[in-house]
């Protein structure tokens, strides 16, 4: 090992996979967007009823950062600081998804749902014969 | 049976491969790898990782909208077994396969024609700077002066005139 105390003297040393523990974890990205910061949710997460288990009784929520606060005050510090503004802006851009994970694959939905009439023909053999020669003439 | 995607690279994951991670509300993250899983942990967006497929096709590097994208689907409506069926798919998949490199070799083709335009103004230009830059200036001549051995007087010493006693000498220098 190299000299350590430059590098490990401050507090930058986080101890990684104790934060990544799955009892550590918090809404993800994803949830955040698609879910929490609808004004329906939001304003349910924003007045939850007394947690005496959670921080502050929950009763200070940062929907954007998923993360409770003892009082008023802190929560309103919370909200000038570089931690909360840097969330705001990766909460800009859409969130990365398991939908959007299989569509980089080329593998699309199929919203189709099973009915009695449908079972017995297959329905995607009609599309696909005619969805293939049409191409084959494209191309 | 069915094979899954990775979350984070996009790849097949066949059953019996892989890990996946169950979130608390019951979402399914499969991963094909510790490398991939490992990612996650790190909470990285693959959108933003070079190797990942999101990646590429979020920066226009791969083909993106294209026909062949339309067949493979996660179907949720049981087929029937027919063989007839299973002859014509198999022969499909084949076809569209064939068709769909053919097409990628096309954009990649069409991208690299743009890059390399890109890459020859980028290099006509990092070598006009080079050129600026380099000054050429004609080396000065310094005129050479003929070396002279000076000559310097030592001061001769004249021996004190004291006389040494006991059989030794004390000579004392004097300047």
């Amino acid at each position: 090992m190299g000299r350590l105390r430059r590098s490990r003297v401050h507090k930058a040393q986080r101890d990684v996979h104790r934060a990544a523990r799955t009892r550590a974890r918090t809404r993800d990205l994803d949830q955040i967007q698609l879910h929490d910061m609808d004004p329906k949710h939001r304003a349910k997460l924003e007045a939850q009823p007394l947690d005496y288990e959670k921080t502050g009784l929950a009763q200070h929520y940062c929907v954007e950062c998923a993360r409770y606060f003892e009082t008023d005050g802190a929560l309103h510090g919370h909200w000038k600081t570089k931690l909360h503004k840097r969330r705001l802006k990766t909460l800009q851009s859409p969130a990365y998804t398991i939908e959007e994970a299989e569509r980089a694959a080329g593998l699309g939905r199929d919203t189709r749902r099973a009915t009695a009439s449908s079972l017995p023909i297959q329905p995607s053999i009609g599309a696909l014969t005619t969805e293939l020669s049409q191409m084959v003439t494209d191309s | 049976m069915r094979i899954e995607k990775c979350y984070f690279c996009s790849t097949n994951v066949y059953p019996g491969h892989g890990s996946a991670f169950v979130r608390n509300d019951a979402k399914v993250f499969r991963f094909c790898t510790s490398k991939c899983h490992k990612n996650f942990k790190m909470k990285r967006n693959p959108r933003k990782v070079r190797w990942t497929k999101a990646f590429r096709k979020a920066a226009g590097k791969e083909m993106t909208i294209d026909t062949t994208f339309e067949f493979e689907k996660r179907r949720n409506v049981p087929v029937r077994y027919d063989r007839e069926l299973v002859k014509t798919t198999i022969k499909a998949i084949k076809r569209v396969t064939e068709i769909r490199s053919r097409r990628e070799h096309a954009f990649w083709k069409n991208r690299m024609a743009a890059s390399r335009e890109k890459l020859k103004a980028h290099r006509a230009k990092k070598q006009a700077a080079r050129i600026a830059s380099v000054k050429l200036v004609q080396p000065e001549t310094v005129a050479e002066t003929p070396k002279v051995a000076e000559k310097i007087k030592v001061p001769v010493r004249r021996k004190s005139a004291l006389v040494p006693g006991e059989g030794q000498s004390m000579g004392m220098e004097l300047d």
